[in-house]
């Protein structure tokens, strides 16, 4: 307030300069302040920031400048340390849900006959008597009323294609393996079945691999039963695959052997 | 010392002349930015991990029970609808349509909740693993009650009082497994759903058991 008006600037200057001397800085800076407040005139608003006329602002310029970019450099980095974790989080967790198509499409060497649009693998007709399928073991179309039991029913024998199909379409998965495979290889394939509803297995002939599990539109064929993709395929597509949510397992044929001949009277 | 200068600024920013407050004022549009920005993605981040945080995980209790007690519920149905098809007590009929269709639906909700928690249906852990204490429980593949290979073999082989004692000698044996299950889940979860269903589970097969014993005494009188 007492400051005079002419000397303010030279004044404040020389108190920044020579601060040492024994004035106290409330008081200069209340000058600075008043002064700046009162005055309006450009030139002498020290806090202006442009410093183009007067060469003495140029000193508080650069203080402000500095006193702020710390704190904004620190909570920037923090932010970003937050964002990277959430976004970690997140990614984390979206990929612990892929899809199940998508599980087993990374499967090494699984085919997926659904992406073929086969009309014969595609059908779901209900069809008496002996049906011929375009793959080995079938992985869908037409077949049989009848399914077959797939309550982790473990089969001695072959069983009809016709039953298995359908217990396909219920969303099972079907273990199969070329006849005469060593008996330490089926007992460890026996020990994926058993006890797991939505699971089968049985030899089947003319087998090009040692090992076939299927599942409605897809195959995947292996050479040993200690193959861990055969887990991987059970795990993503067993139930995953049912055409028929809450289709059972339970009330099919349990018995082995070809297709039975439907019986006369009921046409066809 | 400047710092009092500039903190006092805002307060009077009206009287004084606009140079400074500007400044400010664009400072605090690039803060209130960022934090908008910031606020955006944490609730971006909550939305997309809410429901991942507040339903149970791939490997929780509730998602173990589930599966298994699908798998479970699914042999009862299976030798139910097999007393069904071939009892001729009237008794043993109605017994099993009313256990063969509430199981069966209940394996309805338990698929349905793990579809909504986006959990596989199934799991490659050994059955029981997710039971504390369940080691030995599981013998072939079977849970506890879990009739063998053989049983069901022989039951759809069976005719007769054979075929109704049978039956309920084996879903008596398969109930009390069931509910010691059903047990460990209400001990086990706070998931309101889960223990729902695990209590009318407990209560339900309970009660059956004691028709079942009340039948089998009748059917070995005889």
């Amino acid at each position: 307030m007492s400051t005079p008006g002419p000397d303010r600037v030279p004044s404040t200057v020389k108190v920044d300069k020579t601060s040492g001397q024994g004035k106290p800085p409330a008081a200069k800076s209340t000058g600075a302040k008043s002064a700046g407040a009162k005055s309006g005139t450009r030139p002498g608003a020290r806090p202006q920031g442009k410093g183009g006329k007067g060469r003495k602002p140029t000193a508080p310029v650069t203080v402000k400048g500095s006193r702020n970019w710390g704190p904004i450099a620190v909570a920037g980095v923090v932010v970003l340390i937050a964002v990277g974790i959430i976004g970690y989080g997140v990614f984390a967790s979206m990929k612990g849900t892929q899809s199940w198509e998508d599980r087993a499409a990374g499967i090494e060497g699984v085919v997926n006959y659904r992406a073929q649009n086969n009309p014969a693998i595609n059908a779901q007709d209900h069809k008496d008597g002996p049906l011929t399928y375009v793959t080995n073991p079938p992985v869908g179309g037409a077949h049989n009323a009848a399914w077959q039991n797939c309550m982790g029913d473990v089969y001695a024998e072959p069983i009809a294609n016709e039953h298995a199909v359908h217990s396909l379409e219920h969303g099972a998965v079907w273990v199969t393996y070329k006849q005469g495979l060593p008996a330490d290889q089926v007992t460890k394939l026996q020990e994926k079945v058993q006890g797991r509803d939505y699971m089968f297995m049985s030899p089947i002939a003319n087998l090009d691999k040692n090992i076939s599990v299927q599942a409605w539109g897809y195959q995947l064929k292996v050479d040993n039963a200690d193959d861990k993709r055969i887990d991987e395929f059970v795990k993503a597509l067993r139930l995953n695959a049912t055409l028929e949510p809450n289709a059972a397992c339970s009330s099919g044929k349990t018995t082995t052997g070809p297709i039975q001949a439907a019986a006369p009277p009921a046409g066809n | 010392m400047t710092v009092s200068t500039e903190s006092n600024a805002p307060a009077d920013a009206g009287a004084s002349d606009d140079t400074t407050p500007a400044g400010h004022r664009r400072f605090g549009a690039v803060w209130l930015a960022a934090v908008l920005v910031f606020g955006l993605l944490v609730g971006l981040a909550i939305g997309l991990l809410g429901p991942r945080l507040t339903t149970p995980g791939d490997d929780s209790v509730e998602a173990g029970f589930l599966r298994d007690m699908s798998t479970h519920h699914a042999q009862a149905v299976e030798m139910s609808m097999i007393a069904h098809a071939n009892s001729a007590d009237p008794a043993v009929v109605t017994l099993s349509a009313d256990i063969a269709m509430t199981q069966h639906g209940q394996i309805g909700y338990m698929q349905a909740w793990l579809r909504d928690w986006k959990l596989s249906p199934t799991s490659s852990a050994p059955p029981m693993s997710w039971m504390k204490d369940s080691a030995g429980s599981v013998q072939n593949g079977l849970m506890p009650g879990m009739a063998t290979p053989a049983q069901l073999a022989d039951l759809r082989k069976a005719t007769g009082t054979a075929l109704d004692v049978q039956f309920l000698t084996l879903m008596r044996q398969h109930h009390l497994g069931g509910i010691h299950m059903a047990q460990e889940i209400l001990d086990e979860s706070d998931n309101t759903d889960v223990t729902w269903l695990a209590e009318s589970q407990v209560r339900g097969q309970q009660g059956e058991i004691n028709l079942i014993d009340s039948m089998l005494k009748k059917l070995q009188a005889t």
